[in-house]
């Protein structure tokens, strides 16, 4: 549920990148903190192992040449610093370096005549220079240990000269980090120093990053959350209208603050929608409504009828009007639920029997012709002018459009008019045009006469039997094969409707 | 009494007001809802039936024109009676509201009961001492004893019985009991009184003179 809403999700992945991203710099940080530290502390011992060197050759006198010769596979800046000591380590060696007596060191004690030489607090001096700590030591070419500071671990096992190197080496054991070098003699000088401290200094710079890491996700975390509540404000807006007119609250709509953004186009459209959907809601209630007020008015007079006739005793006379009272309000209303049942099943998309060529031209002509006696009993001129034109569908329904639209010409056309049926055919279908000189369609119904029960001069109309339905029909049948119906009218001067209709297409 | 139908369908005008007529009211009809408006406005009515969908105005506009003018009990008969549209119709001014098809006794019964609460009265019997006049039945007893009389007649003891103790004038009884089509002249009404004075005894009808009628009891 919490991982379906967006707000979650959005969260969630804020959440893994900004611990991808945090963990990634720690680290890095980290590593290269690490990597400097370790660096600068190979630079130390590298100094002192330097120092070291000289004091020893300084008994033994060799050539500072060997200094140079010292290209260590370390980086250019130990290099640099390697070679930083030389000069003052010459300037040193410029000083009388006279051969006194050895300081205390067991080793020294042991060895009788100690091969190398370390001049008088050279090695005191060499352990002076860089950051205090750290031990040293010193052997003599045959392994022998000369010296070595107080400090450091209990057992300091000489290196392995690898070789016949005069470079400087280092080695990690048990948490020491140790650099020797041999002189050219085969001496070896030591120095070394714990990594504990650098180890706990790691240790404290991860805690530190761990922390600023932690405040950094939660501020970003709480920056998402805020961001996406704001981004998804107007959906949630959407969401609470779109749920009230979902309700029943048709006529709301989504208020649009910023119409232009992503958000806003969606709203509007929705809008839009809504619009829609209200209209078509408003129209299929007033179309139940017409169709519930159609049905119970003359179910009413059938009721009325039967029980006024009922109520008291009448004559044969009586009797017989109520019966045809009654008889021509059932055949109103079964008219009437014929039409909704055709116009239901049109709408479902069921309405056409059968989809066959049929000659337009010959159905109107025939049809038309049915209506003469109509049109001449009531004194109107009918012509008919048809062509073949043939379509795909359905004969009988195509010949209802003909007789509905002919029978309406006939009845609204004034005695002495003149009603025109006329077909045509082209290459994009076939025309069917009914005009008529009559009473003609007031502009503002125009739009409407298509429209279900609509109520232009209803009254009238129904006594005249009509359901309001006809010309609906009519619509609905010419949508049904793809054609369109329309009407032109002038109030006093007549209709004319057209019928177009696509043509029929080799199978 | 004096019914005004306004109803837009023919055959159900027509049969209605004749159902009505035999009830022993006076009917005026309107087919639309502009007439129908202009008679409600000139006449006093003692019920309006009133269809909601009507070519012009239709029925609500009817409704609330009239109640400008007018308290006369307006019954609508509608095709529509969602329960919103009944709401509508009553918090309209509507007095009763009837959906179609409905009923012809229910509708009877109910235009009896709106005539009844116009007259202030919920009690369908009225007792004028000995006299007792059944509105439902729309019979009258005196003494316990069923007494016929014909359908006029029976409306203006009605009528009477329903505005006891006040002065109806003649021209009153006329403009309640004769629709627009009677051509009854007003001594028939003396005609129908002395009748009913007959059947139910001299001294239940007073005529005060140059005034009108009065039921005293």
């Amino acid at each position: 549920m919490v991982i379906r809403s967006i707000r979650w999700r959005l969260q969630l992945w804020l959440g893994f990148l900004l611990v991808g991203v945090l963990a990634g710099f720690g680290l890095m940080v980290h590593q290269l903190q690490g990597v400097t530290q370790r660096g600068q502390l190979e630079e130390d011992l590298e100094r002192r192992v330097a120092a070291l060197n000289l004091a020893v050759r300084g008994g033994a006198g060799p050539s500072p040449g060997g200094l140079r010769s010292m290209g260590g596979p370390a980086g250019e800046e130990a290099r640099e610093g390697r070679r930083m000591p030389g000069p003052v380590v010459r300037g040193d060696g410029d000083r009388p370096r006279p051969m006194g007596p050895p300081p205390d060191g067991t080793g020294m004690s042991r060895s009788g005549p100690p091969k190398a030489r370390i001049p008088e607090g050279a090695f005191e001096e060499a352990m002076a220079g860089g950051p205090p700590g750290g031990h040293a030591a010193v052997w003599s070419r045959e392994g022998v240990l000369l010296r070595r500071t107080e400090a450091g671990p209990p057992d300091l096992p000489i290196p392995s000269r690898p070789g016949r190197s005069t470079q400087m080496h280092f080695r990690d054991r048990d948490g020491l980090l140790e650099c020797y070098q041999f002189t050219e003699l085969g001496d070896c000088v030591l120095a070394g120093r714990s990594l504990q401290p650098l180890k706990r200094a790691q240790r404290r710079l991860g805690w530190n990053l761990a922390g600023v890491g932690a405040a950094v996700l939660a501020l970003g975390l709480g920056g998402g959350w805020w961001l996406s509540t704001r981004a998804l404000r107007p959906v949630e807006e959407i969401r609470a209208a779109a749920e009230r007119i979902s309700g029943g609250a048709l006529s709301e709509r989504i208020a649009t603050t910023e119409p232009d953004s992503e958000v806003g186009r969606l709203a509007g459209v929705l809008n839009a929608t809504f619009d829609r959907l209200e209209a078509a809601f408003v129209r299929q209630r007033r179309f139940t409504d017409d169709a519930a007020h159609e049905l119970r008015t003359p179910l009413a007079v059938l009721l009325v009828e039967a029980q006024s006739a009922l109520s008291r005793d009448r004559s044969p006379e009586e009797y017989r009007e109520t019966l045809h009272a009654t008889l021509a309000t059932a055949q109103q209303m079964r008219r009437l639920t014929d039409s909704l049942l055709q116009l239901a099943r049109l709408d479902e998309g069921d309405g056409l029997a059968s989809t066959l060529p049929v000659d337009v031209g010959e159905v109107a002509g025939a049809l038309a012709e049915a209506l003469r006696p109509l049109a001449v009993g009531k004194g109107l001129q009918l012509e008919v002018h048809t062509v073949a034109a043939r379509v795909y569908g359905d004969a009988e329904r195509l010949g209802q459009v003909v007789t509905n639209l002919v029978a309406n010409a006939i009845q609204y056309t004034p005695s002495g008019g003149i009603v025109k049926v006329r077909t045509a055919a082209s290459e994009d279908g076939c025309l069917l045009v009914v005009q008529d000189s009559g009473i003609g369609i007031a502009a503002e119904d125009l739009p409407h006469v298509f429209d279900r029960f609509f109520r232009a001069d209803r009254a009238r109309r129904r006594a005249e039997g009509h359901s309001g339905l006809g010309l609906a029909i009519c619509r609905a049948i010419v949508e049904a094969h793809q054609g369109r119906i329309s009407v032109e009218s002038a109030p006093g001067v007549g209709s004319k409707f057209t019928v177009r209709l696509p043509a029929a297409k080799a199978a | 009494m004096r019914i005004l139908l306004i109803e837009d369908e023919d055959r159900l005008r027509t049969t209605l007001a004749k159902a009505l007529r035999e009830e022993g009211y006076a009917v005026d009809v309107a087919a639309a809802g502009d007439d129908g408006l202009h008679k409600a406005e000139q006449n006093d009515y003692n019920v309006v039936l009133l269809d909601v969908m009507l070519p012009g105005r239709d029925g609500w506009t009817v409704l609330r024109e009239l109640r400008k003018t007018k308290a006369t009990p307006v019954l609508m008969l509608t095709a529509l009676d969602a329960a919103s549209d009944r709401v509508r119709g009553l918090d309209g001014g509507a007095d009763d509201y009837l959906g179609k098809p409905f009923d012809l006794d229910e509708l009877l019964a109910r235009v009896r009961a709106l005539i009844r609460r116009a007259a202030g009265t919920a009690r369908p019997d009225i007792e004028l001492g000995d006299v007792r006049v059944d509105t439902r039945a729309r019979s009258v007893t005196r003494a316990g004893v069923p007494v016929v009389l014909t359908a006029r007649e029976y409306s203006i003891l009605e009528y009477l019985a329903l505005h006891r103790r006040e002065v109806v004038t003649r021209t009153e009884l006329f403009e309640h009991l004769f629709d627009e089509n009677d051509d009854s002249l007003s001594n028939l009404l003396d005609v129908h009184v002395f009748n009913i004075r007959k059947k139910l005894g001299h001294d239940l009808i007073v005529t005060r003179r140059g005034l009108g009628y009065c039921i005293e009891r």
